[in-house]
């Protein structure tokens, strides 16, 4: 390889630069600082400050880094740098700067403040690995991103060993990434056999002239699907999800919930589209190249994703769980803008992100707050919240309504763009299954706000006082809510121009 | 500063914000008062500045729009945060703003010492802010915006005072009153926007007036929208037959009354139907109906004013009855008389709010005239800014009101026929008539106050030591004076081309660009002399002074007259003094049966039978789905991946058996 070719690959990894030196300062620091920890988390504040700083600058840029193969593919490299990869790019890293405001005010992190360091280094794993994930169109590099992601994610989820439940996650955890990251490989093997190429741009010219086993092909593809829909939970896949979730930290399993999940979906989007997309016509709609019918099988995965996730979350007494059941309803949900298959869709599928991010994470950092002062986060110890605590819970209520979807708040336009997205792809029906599950979650969304105001507490519950900075950080996620429930023009223009995937 | 047009909606929100989120803490009454006054005095300079700079530019360079951002770009419709400053809007916003201004300044006196005091600011520089997104607004969903914003805080307004008791229910339900029946007309207006929308693919001012004059559109359509618009109107504006609210809204605060419920919201509806004028233009039906309705009201109106005996129930009358005059004129196409009256009416008619709530302070919240009487000598500066204002409304030559008035009176007599205008001139009599009764039973004659004041028990002030009645503090009076001087000559700027010659009504000339388009669609062609309209003049003329004779005759020389009179006509006293009973009309052919209608059906039948039943229905099968699949969820890590397989073995078969 030649020296300019490096150089320039390593410019377009800025980021994963950054983050990697991060990742080793914050080791060093570690075993330099003992007495005082804190410093540690300023260190991982500033190393995710930076490394955000250079994915926006790299918003107007795009290329690919480490070609592989010979002179005449040199053109398509292992990783891709586009916007739609920096769009992804910049939803983790603002989850993961909200989570470490999370973990400096986690009781649960504080309890074990003398691994703090361990503490973000695995996070930064984790980040690192979510990062490449967006980016990557290399099958080996996207197995190995995922792993990368999913070794550091599975000592997280059983991280603070203060219960019982936090190893049962984390080795639930374990066990079934393993399956499917067996699985997974199992399907890389079978595409690299059959194609001699692990690169997704030469796997889809290779497909344009099918003379390849059609059928093999396939079922290797949906192994290497199971591997991506284990990362983002969808059915039948999302198994593990409400135990890890409820068993981790709670700190981890909103990032798992957010920046994870962002991550998965950056893939899959990249994945189908690099892999199977022939051209994309006038109207923004994709032409797949006919392999088998990718289109009815999301389909058919996003309403199972979705119904699951709402009919189990609706009676679940502990909020952490009624969460996560949500936020695999909430993949079913994006997923129908994959579903659509068309640049209308994409952008939906930006917007809510965007959306999701806020008010997710805003939902668990309330129940973290509460968590903190009442020791549980069990639905009837939520009784009354809304008089003695108003502040917490109105704002939980705020962040509830909006992942109904209900106006004015941002859940509401993240919901529009996908249904209009689905109308005008011909896609009444599954538009209205989805309003139908979304009316089936309105349902044990507002059954917390029921608890909160309507049910009278058994014994009288103190004022659960906030901090001013926690009160800050629950304001500023928000208030962002409000905004783009008003005003989402700005949202919108971002998506749009945020769709390019290089290559088509 | 017409770039800076925006200032004038932001600084009466951040004046809102300032009072509201931080009002409870500031404990001076002063900043307060100060904040909220200041927000809006500079919105007034901004306006101010905005109309001397469009007064500069040539005749067609006058409409500009500003606009901010792109609010809403869904699915094909594309709203943006515009803002139109042209002829119109200017003399609304100034109107708004410059009248607004003075109303908060005597509100800085009229509120002091209340416990809302914040509370009030706040609302007051929210409606401000809300109204000048109405008035300003490039499309009718800014429009709307305002429009719902106005009807808001108009009601968090007349309910300010929320748990005092108010006529024969509390304060509260006026409010909801209010804000209920305004709903209706809104519903109306939302639906002749949804009809706009449809027909013209559009709801931007300019585009939708554009599309009217040149797109093939039924005739039809064009009267179903007016109509839609003009229920919008109705209830804002207070016509028949939505005009019942605004009588229970006099339950606010005075300046409330006088800065929502007689100078601006209230106007709204006559500005909203002159910006649309080429819709209403291009449906003549719908025009005939407006001026009907609005004649109709303003004679209805005035002759319920003649009974009352509760000053601010008076000048409610009179403001329907007014507004109805704007409808009259709008109805027969003189769209800047209207505006003129809006602007002529907003003057006079919130001096005589204020100068009532002057009058009603001094008396300790004593609301009936009948137990005034000879507050001339203590209260001069409010006595002659409300005569001053009452000569206005009356139409007395040289105020005014006079020439507002008498060019609409013109206007329906050479635009319309005989009738409109002899009834038009009837009204005015009436409104001659009891506003000189007012003027009579609460400055002249004895003072009845004496004897009565240790019974009065309603109101919200201390009446056992009551003091000597007063003149208002300053900060009260110099409004009244300014109001007042604006009252006199406020209408020299629309004196017509009869008076003023060759340069023609300035008034009109400045807003004709606006109204040229639906002028020419209408196309009046009646041939007039200036002898008919001085003769006309001369009649209404004579017509006001009779009515202020008769009323001063009556109330002050004779007061026993009344008493007889009264008598006499027993049975029309009544039915006007109890309103035409049009209240107990509504509450007996609308709210019964839509309230028993509610629970028979709707409630016994359809909710709880139908739809709770489906409902329940469909939880209880949920609720087994949910159980059901609820219990794969074990917890056994062997299990979830048996499924995990199970799922890829489906896909699988489908492979199969689908290629």
């Amino acid at each position: 390889m030649e020296l300019s070719n490096l150089s320039h690959s390593l410019n377009l990894l800025l980021p994963e630069l950054t983050l990697s030196i991060a990742l080793l300062v914050l080791v060093l620091f570690d075993l330099i600082f003992h007495h005082d920890k804190k410093i540690i988390s300023y260190v991982a504040l500033i190393g995710l400050l930076a490394t955000g700083f250079f994915v926006i600058n790299q918003f107007s840029l795009s290329g690919f880094a480490f070609s592989t193969g010979n002179e005449s593919y040199r053109n398509f490299g292992m990783i891709t740098i586009d916007s739609f990869g920096s769009f992804f790019k910049l939803i983790v890293i603002v989850a993961s700067v909200i989570i470490v405001f999370f973990s400096l005010s986690s009781d649960e992190i504080k309890k074990t403040s003398e691994r703090i360091g361990e503490y973000y280094a695995l996070i930064f794993g984790m980040i690192l690995g979510m990062l490449f994930m967006i980016s990557a169109t290399d099958l080996i590099l996207i197995y190995l991103s995922v792993e990368l992601l999913s070794l550091s994610s599975y000592v997280l989820a059983g991280f603070t060993k203060l219960r019982e439940r936090n190893s049962e996650a984390s080795l639930k955890y374990m066990i079934y990434g393993s399956v499917s990251s067996g699985l997974m490989l199992f399907g890389i093997s079978l595409v690299y056999g059959m194609t001699g190429t692990t690169n997704l741009y030469m796997i889809n010219s290779l497909i344009q002239i099918p003379h390849l086993n059609l059928f093999t092909f396939s079922f290797a593809m949906i192994l290497i699907f199971a591997g991506i829909g284990y990362k983002i939970s969808s059915a039948p896949f999302h198994f593990w999800t409400p135990d890890v979730y409820e068993g981790a930290p709670i700190t981890i399993t909103a990032f798992l919930s957010v920046a994870s999940k962002a991550a998965g979906f950056a893939l899959l989007i990249r994945f189908v589209k690099i892999t199977f997309v022939s051209y994309i016509d006038t109207s923004g709609f994709w032409q797949l190249i006919h392999v088998f019918d990718w289109k009815t099988l999301i389909v058919v995965i996003s309403i199972f994703t979705m119904t699951l996730g709402n009919f189990s979350a609706l009676w679940q007494d502990n909020l952490k769980r009624m969460l996560a059941y949500s936020s695999i309803a909430h993949a079913g949900y994006i997923m129908l803008g994959l579903a659509v298959l068309s640049n209308q869709g994409l952008t939906a599928m930006l917007i809510y992100f965007a959306v999701y991010l806020l008010m997710n994470l805003g939902a668990f950092l309330v129940v973290m707050l509460i968590a903190n002062k009442i020791n549980s986060e069990e639905i009837d110890d939520y009784d009354g919240l809304g008089y003695s605590s108003p502040f917490l819970a109105a704002s939980l209520a705020i962040f509830l309504i909006s992942l109904t979807g209900l106006p004015p708040t941002a859940g509401f336009i993240g919901k529009l763009y996908l249904f209009v997205a689905l109308v005008d792809a011909n896609m009444i029906g599954l538009a209205v299954v989805a309003l139908l599950n979304t009316v089936v979650s309105l349902y044990y969304y507002v059954r917390v706000l029921k608890h909160m105001y309507l049910t009278k507490p058994e014994t009288a519950i103190p004022e659960i006082k906030t901090s001013k900075p926690n009160t800050i950080l629950v304001l500023v996620l928000l208030i962002p809510i409000f905004i783009f429930g008003i005003y989402f023009t700005p949202l919108v223009d971002l998506a749009k121009g945020c769709i390019t995937i290089l290559g088509l | 500063m017409i770039n800076f047009i925006y200032l004038t909606i932001l600084l009466p929100l951040i004046g809102f914000l300032i009072n509201g989120l931080f009002g409870s803490k500031i404990k001076n009454e002063k900043v307060i008062g100060i904040i909220g006054s200041a927000a809006v005095g500079l919105a007034f300079l901004v306006s101010l500045g905005a109309f001397f700079q469009t007064l500069g530019l040539p005749v067609e360079q006058r409409s500009n729009t500003v606009e901010l951002f792109t609010w809403l770009n869904v699915a094909g419709l594309n709203i943006k945060f515009g803002y139109l400053v042209d002829q119109l809007s200017l003399v609304m916003s100034l109107i708004v703003t410059g009248v607004g201004f003075l109303i908060h300044v005597y509100s800085i006196g009229y509120m002091h010492g209340d416990k809302g005091y914040w509370r009030f600011f706040s609302y007051l520089n929210l409606f401000i802010f809300t109204m000048m997104n109405l008035v300003l607004g490039d499309n009718f969903l800014v429009l709307f915006l305002g429009w719902e914003g106005v009807g808001l805080c108009s009601y968090l307004l007349i309910g300010f005072w929320y748990d005092k008791r108010f006529e024969k229910g509390t304060v509260a339900q006026a409010a909801k009153k209010a804000f209920i029946v305004n709903r209706i007309g809104d519903f109306g207006f939302l639906l002749g926007m949804f009809l706009i929308y449809s027909t013209f693919d559009s709801l931007n001012f300019s585009e939708v007036f554009s599309k009217v004059q040149h797109f093939p559109v039924s005739e039809t359509t064009f009267s179903l929208i007016a109509i839609f618009l003009f229920i919008g109107a109705t209830g804002k504006s207070a016509q028949i037959p939505l005009y019942v609210w605004l009588p229970d809204a006099m339950a606010g605060p005075t300046p409330v009354s006088a800065l929502i419920h007689a100078a601006t919201m209230v106007t709204a509806g006559v500005y909203m139907v002159s910006r649309a004028s080429i819709i209403f233009a291009s449906a003549p039906a719908v025009m005939t109906i407006v001026a009907i309705i609005g004649l109709l009201t303003a004679l209805f109106a005035a002759t319920m004013g003649l009974v009352q005996n509760d000053i601010k129930k008076v000048l409610a009358y009179s403001t329907i009855s007014q507004l109805g005059y704007m409808f009259l004129a709008a109805g027969v196409g003189a769209f800047s008389a209207s505006i003129f009256h809006v602007m002529t009416h907003a003057f006079f008619k919130a001096l005589l709010f204020l100068g009532a709530g002057s009058v009603i302070h001094a008396m300790h919240e004593q609301q009936d005239i009948q137990n005034y009487g000879g507050l001339k000598k203590y209260m001069p500066v409010t006595y002659l800014t409300f005569l001053t204002a009452a000569l206005a409304i009356s139409g007395f030559p040289g105020f005014s009101g006079f020439f507002s008035k008498d060019e609409i009176l013109w206007y329906a007599f050479s635009n319309g026929n005989f009738i409109f205008w002899f009834i038009g001139v009837f009204t005015a009599l009436l409104t001659a008539f009891y506003m000189f009764r007012l003027v009579s039973l609460t400055f002249y004659g004895e003072e009845r106050f004496k004897h009565t004041q240790q019974h009065a028990s309603e109101g919200r002030g201390e009446f056992e030591n009551v003091p000597h009645p007063h003149e208002s503090p300053k900060v009260m009076t110099v409004p009244l004076i300014i109001l007042g001087i604006l009252s006199v000559i406020g209408g020299f700027i629309g004196i017509p081309a009869l008076f003023s010659g060759e340069g023609g009504n300035n008034f009109e000339s400045w807003l004709e660009p606006i109204f040229k388009p639906a002028e020419e669609k209408l196309a009046y062609t009646g041939m007039y002399t200036h002898a008919q309209e001085i003769l006309l003049m001369t009649i209404s003329v004579a017509v006001a002074l009779a009515g202020i004779y008769a009323a001063y005759y009556i109330y002050t020389k004779k007061p026993d007259i009344a008493g007889t009179m009264a008598k006499k006509f027993k049975g029309i006293y009544t039915l006007l003094f109890n309103k035409y009973y049009v209240d107990e009309f509504y509450e007996a052919a609308v709210v019964q049966p839509i309230q028993k209608g509610a629970e028979k059906i709707l409630w016994k039948f359809t909710d709880t039978f139908i739809i709770d039943g489906i409902v329940n229905g469909a939880a209880k099968l949920i609720d087994k789905i949910s159980g059901t699949i609820r219990k794969m969820q074990t917890g056994v890590a062997q299990f979830y991946a048996v499924i995990m397989m199970v799922g890829i073995a489906a896909v699988l078969l489908w492979l199969i058996l689908g290629i």
